[in-house]
Formats: structure tokens, sequence, C-alpha cells
């Protein structure tokens, strides 16, 4: 896995790429937990080429939720289509997080 | 059932009464260009202007019960707004039968396809290993080639006089009043895009004076109402074009599988394989049409592809305006003033309707293939199949240099095509197991080995990609659960089965089956129980296959996904 952090205004966002599971859920918490730690608590997650993600993946989503909810900052996803949908779908995800089709679209949510 | 966002009206719902008209309009018009196969066919056998007009109407009959058959609510037919059409799948055939024994052995030999066609029907399911998916688009995309090549061809057909310059100019008109409806028209103008390109053509035709005083006087010698006539109608029987008309009927039978197949996905937003049933009603009902084209004395029929392709660029879907098709033709068949009309399509006009139509044929013919995962095997199956068929249409001295019992597959392309095709597709199932084995190891968390075992497999299978994503999720997601469970010593054994029906994981692992909830655990348990995210991985898992069961055997956890296919 993959990530590239980028600083758009005062959002950051963060490209994974690759597999979010078990072997790589700790590395992705720990990278989220510092930007939020930083005080960098507007945060754009960008899945669009995330090839797998199992349910460790998916608890580091809510832990980084949780995280940004207690910084009192906002959280969007974007780029969550074809398998990466279908799997939020499964676990019943979906509705648990403000997505967006674009990182545009997510940038302008959580600067709002 | 979800609806696709294009779709205007889907089979059920009824259009209003002058869309319903129009619409049924256009097929007439589409379908119409077709005309030039029983014509063609029944000029090189001999018939006079007459005999043809007789035969015609009676073909345009035929057609228009075809149309009901396949288009009715019925166990004869698909349901679907699929109207029947004369074809390119029986052309090359049909030539032969009126070259080895005149109209009646063509008859005879039309009724036994069909017949033929119809018991293929009954035994689809069973056949389905032999005619995989990927066959029916590539007859697909064949047919879609014949059809923008008989275009060409009838401009520049080796026994077609020299195109004049007028003649350019109408078929470039008519077929960019077609593209230029299609891809910027709205409403009425996009839905009727091609009988309004059809008349354009026929009036620059006129303009342009495409129409000879022949034209004039055969339309003018023709009755307004008349009915039609059977007497032409008698049959034979040649053993040896069977072969060749069975192959023809064969590919038939995957043409209309795949228009069908078309038909279904134009309804369905989440369409991902043919529902069988519509399918093998549809078949039936086409093999009924041809077998009662060939008892009453016409060619071949089969399923409307253009037809059915030129309904999805519309969005115009409605058995109510394959009924309207359907009563048109019928009509038609009682008015040998429009029949000798339409008998006299100007070349240009036909080309320019057979290329548009062939646009959408060949796309569904390769979106259909694509549709499938497709290893070395089946790309050189489908490869060689379409160089095949595209070399005995681009070198007619392999047809000349046959032998006799060959040429008349060698013969069309679209036969020869599919006959490559069936023969690699068995030669190329030596060897592919339908039940694969992984020893996984607990290194192989975190890598893609799993997922790359069983696409591997899925092409060799040709399985559906999107059921062999939800098998690798299922794969990955339980090696990845037992291992964050303390995966004990022993072997952790995956075994995967295929057939056209079904895959089926079978995973053995020392230790007890890990749980598999109904229901999600909560947003806190997740986070703070300690198996929240064991018991997520077990409910997605759960939900991810369409069955799944597990059980303990001794010190084994025996568990089993099943994806339907």
């Amino acid at each position: 896995m993959e990530l590239d952090t980028s600083r758009l205004n005062t959002v950051t966002a963060v490209a994974i790429r690759g597999r979010v599971d078990s072997t790589t859920a700790d590395k992705l918490r720990d990278h989220l937990t510092e930007i939020i730690g930083a005080g960098s608590a507007r945060l754009v997650i960008d899945l669009k080429e995330v090839t797998y993600i199992s349910s460790a993946g998916f608890r580091t989503l809510l832990i980084t939720a949780r995280s940004v909810d207690h910084a009192k900052g906002k959280l969007a996803l974007c780029g969550v289509g074809g398998e990466v949908k279908r799997l939020f779908d499964i676990a019943s995800f979906t509705e648990l997080f403000t997505i967006l089709p674009n990182r545009d679209d997510a940038v302008a949510t959580v600067l709002t | 059932m979800k609806r696709p966002p294009d779709l205007v009206y889907a089979v059920d719902d009824q259009p209003p009464l002058a869309i319903t008209l129009f619409n049924g309009l256009q097929h007439v018009g589409i379908i119409a260009i077709n005309l030039i196969y029983p014509l063609v066919i029944f000029k090189m056998a001999g018939a006079s202007v007459d005999t043809t007009v007789a035969l015609l109407s009676v073909g345009l009959v035929v057609l228009g019960v075809g149309t009901f058959i396949q288009s009715a609510r019925s166990p004869l037919g698909s349901g679907y707004m699929c109207p029947s059409t004369f074809t390119a799948t029986y052309f090359s055939a049909s030539m032969l039968a009126v070259k080895a024994g005149g109209l009646p052995l063509l008859f005879g030999m039309t009724a036994f396809a069909g017949i033929l066609e119809g018991l293929m029907s009954r035994a689809l399911s069973r056949l389905r290993a032999f005619l995989p998916t990927e066959l029916s688009g590539l007859v697909v995309f064949m047919i879609g080639i014949t059809a923008g090549v008989a275009g060409v061809r009838t401009m520049y057909g080796a026994d077609a006089s020299p195109v004049r310059g007028e003649e350019w100019l109408v078929a470039g008109f008519t077929l960019g009043v077609m593209a230029a409806l299609n891809v910027w028209g709205r409403g009425v103008l996009k839905m009727l895009c091609a009988l309004i390109g059809l008349a354009a053509g026929y009036s620059a035709s006129a303009a342009l004076g495409l129409f000879g005083a022949e034209h004039g006087a055969s339309v003018a010698a023709a009755p307004w109402i008349a009915l039609p006539r059977l007497m032409h109608a008698s049959w034979s029987f040649d053993i040896t074009l069977a072969l060749t008309f069975a192959i023809a009927s064969l590919a038939a039978t995957l043409k209309a599988t795949g228009t069908i197949a078309l038909c279904q996905r134009m309804n369905e937003a989440d369409w991902a394989r043919p529902e069988p049933r519509s399918v093998a009603r549809g078949v039936l009902g086409d093999g009924i049409a041809t077998a009662l084209a060939g008892m009453a004395g016409a060619v071949g029929t089969n399923t409307s592809t253009p037809s059915v392709g030129v309904a999805a660029a519309t969005g115009i879907g409605s058995r109510h305006v394959a009924y309207a098709t359907g009563t048109i033709f019928i009509v038609l068949g009682f008015l040998p003033k429009v029949t000798a009309l339409l008998a006299i399509m100007p070349r240009a006009v036909m080309a320019a309707g057979l290329l548009f139509a062939a646009c959408f044929i060949i796309i569904n013919g390769l979106q259909v293939m694509a549709s499938r995962l497709l290893d070395i095997r089946r790309t050189l199956t489908i490869g060689l199949a379409i160089i095949a068929g595209a070399s005995v249409d681009i070198f007619p001295a392999i047809v000349a240099g046959a032998p006799g019992i060959l040429a008349p597959l060698l013969a069309s392309s679209l036969a020869f095509a599919t006959l490559i095709a069936l023969a690699l597709n068995l030669l190329f199932r030596i060897g592919v197991k339908k039940t694969v084995t992984l020893n996984v190891a607990r290194d192989v968390v975190g890598t893609t080995k799993i997922s790359d075992f069983l696409h591997v497999q899925g092409a060799q299978w040709g399985a559906r990609a999107e059921v062999i994503s939800r098998a690798s999720f299922a794969a990955n997601q339980l090696v990845e659960a037992v291992a964050g469970n303390g995966w004990s010593d022993g072997a952790f054994t995956l075994e995967a089965s295929f057939d056209e029906f079904n895959l089926d994981l079978h995973a053995v692992y020392p230790g007890i089956p890990m749980t598999f909830p109904d229901q999600r655990p909560t947003e806190r348990e997740i986070l703070e129980a300690g198996d929240g995210m064991s018991r997520l991985a077990g409910f997605m898992l759960r939900h991810n296959a369409d069955r799944m069961r597990s059980e303990s055997r001794g010190a084994t956890a025996h568990i089993w996904f099943h994806f339907e296919h």
C-alpha cells in the first residue's frame, strides 16, 4: 500500500494506492492519526486506486472518522467505485461516511 | 429489476400510439434493408418479377407472424421487443441450396434448419459449456461485420455495376442523417433516426435520378391490394447440404441467444448474465419462424439484431412496438405496390442502412465477448475464428480452391468463423480442470497470490470477471480473518470448482470455523470489542456469497461459499 498526501487550502487529502488489509491497516491508521494530531482535521481520503479493502481497512476508516469527530473536523471519502463500492455496500458502510464522486467535490464538502 | 437510465420505454411499457407506430415503421424500415437477401436469392433462382413479389409478400407475412411469436408473452417466444428479419445467417447456405436444387430445395432446407433450431432451444442449457458466452458475442460480432461488408458489397460486390458519383452522395447523405440524428438529435428525431435517414435516402435518390424508368414501371404494375399467394411453395431435401444448414441454424441459435441477451441488458441496468428461460423460449420462437418461412416459401429468418441495436440507441424497448412492427409487416404482405417500392430500394440507401446498423451490432458483440475473462485459449479461439471468417470474405480464392465437401462451409464467413470457434473451444477444453486446489501459507496475507490464482483460473474457465472478484474477496478475507484469529499449525487448503452455472469455494483449515453473523456488528463493537473486526469480516463474507455454510469436522473447519454464475 502506498499513501500520497497533499494539502489543498486547509484540507489534507490522502490518496491510498493498493491493498488495505490487516498487513497495511496499522500503517494507514498511524498516518491518518498523525495528520489529525497535527491539527489537520479537515480530511479527504481518496480510495480511487484501492484494489482491495478488508474488514481491517473498514475498521481503520471508522477509527479515523471517530478521531476526526473528536477533533471537530470533517471527513469525506472519494473515488469509491467498482469493487470497493461493492464492498462498502455489503459491509453496510456506505451510509456511515460522506462519499463524494471526486476529490474536488470532497474538498469542497469538508471546507463548508 | 433496476431500470437503465437511458431506457425511455421498457419492455412492458406502453408508449403513446404515435411513438409506437412510428417506431414500428422505423423497425420495418431497418428490416426492409434485409429484403436484399431474399431478393438476391430469388433472382439467383431465376424467379420472375411477379413470382418475386408474390414470394416477398408471403415472406413479409411470415416476418409479421414471427415478430408476434417472438415478442408476445408466451412459451413460444422471448417476450422482448425483438422483431424477426430475413438474415445474412442463412444467406450463403440458401444460395448453395438454390444453385443445387432451386426454390424447392431452398424452402425444404430452410424448414429443416428451423426445426433444428427449435430442437436446439430445448438443449441450450446442456450445450452451454460448448456454447460459451464469448462465442455468442463472436457470432454477433461476425454478423455485424457481415452486415457492414454486405453494405459495402451492394456497391462494390464482384457482380455490382460501377458506382456513380450520385450514389456516393446518397449513401453519405443517408448515413449522415442517421448518424447526426442519433448523436445530436432529441426526442422523436433521435428515436426515428434510421427511418428518417431511409426516407431522406429515397428522396435524395429521386432528386439525383437514381430511380430508373423500370423502377417506376414495376411499382406502377403492382396492384395496391392482393392476397399473398402460397402457390410457389414446394419442398425438397438434400443430405449433402444438411451440415451447412445445421451450422447456419447453430449460428442463428447463437445470434438469437446474443440478441435476446441484448434485449435483457437493455431492460435491466444490473444485468449480469443471460436469463436462460427467455433465451430458450426466444430461440424456440426463432426456430418456429424459420420453419414457417420454409413451409410458406420464404428464406430463413432470425431475430433482428439491428432493430434491437436501434432500440438500444433510442431507448424504446416496448414490446408494443414489436406488435406494431409485426402488424405493419402483415399489412405490407397484402400491399404488393408497397412491397415493390421496398424492393427497389437504391443500393446506396441499403449500404448506408447496413453500415449504420452494423456499428451497433459490432459493439454489442465486443461487449458480450469482453464480459468474460479471456485467457490465452479463449483469445486464440476468438482471434483465429475472426481471422478465418474475415479471410474467406477477403480472399474468395480460398472458397474456390476448397474441396467440394467443405465449399458450403467456407462460402459463409459467419458459418466458417462459428465452426472454427466451436472446434477450438472443444480442443482447448483439454487440460482445463474443473476443480483446482491452492495450498495457502500464512505469508499470502497481504499479497495478491490468492487473487492471481483465481483470476488465472477464472480466465481458463471463461468465468465472469465480477464473479471471480467476489470469490477473490471471499478467499482473501477468510484467510486474513483466520490468520488474525491465531492460525494454528496445519494446512489451509482452498478448493475452487466451476461449471457454467456455479463457482464454489471450499476452504479447510485447522481450528474451529469463524462466525458469520447475519447482523453487522455496531460501530462501537467493531472498534472496541475483541472480536468486532472478526465479526465484521464474517458478516461481509456471508453477504458477499450467494450461499455459504460452515461446519467443524474434528480438528478442522470447513467453509463453503457458493456463487451463481
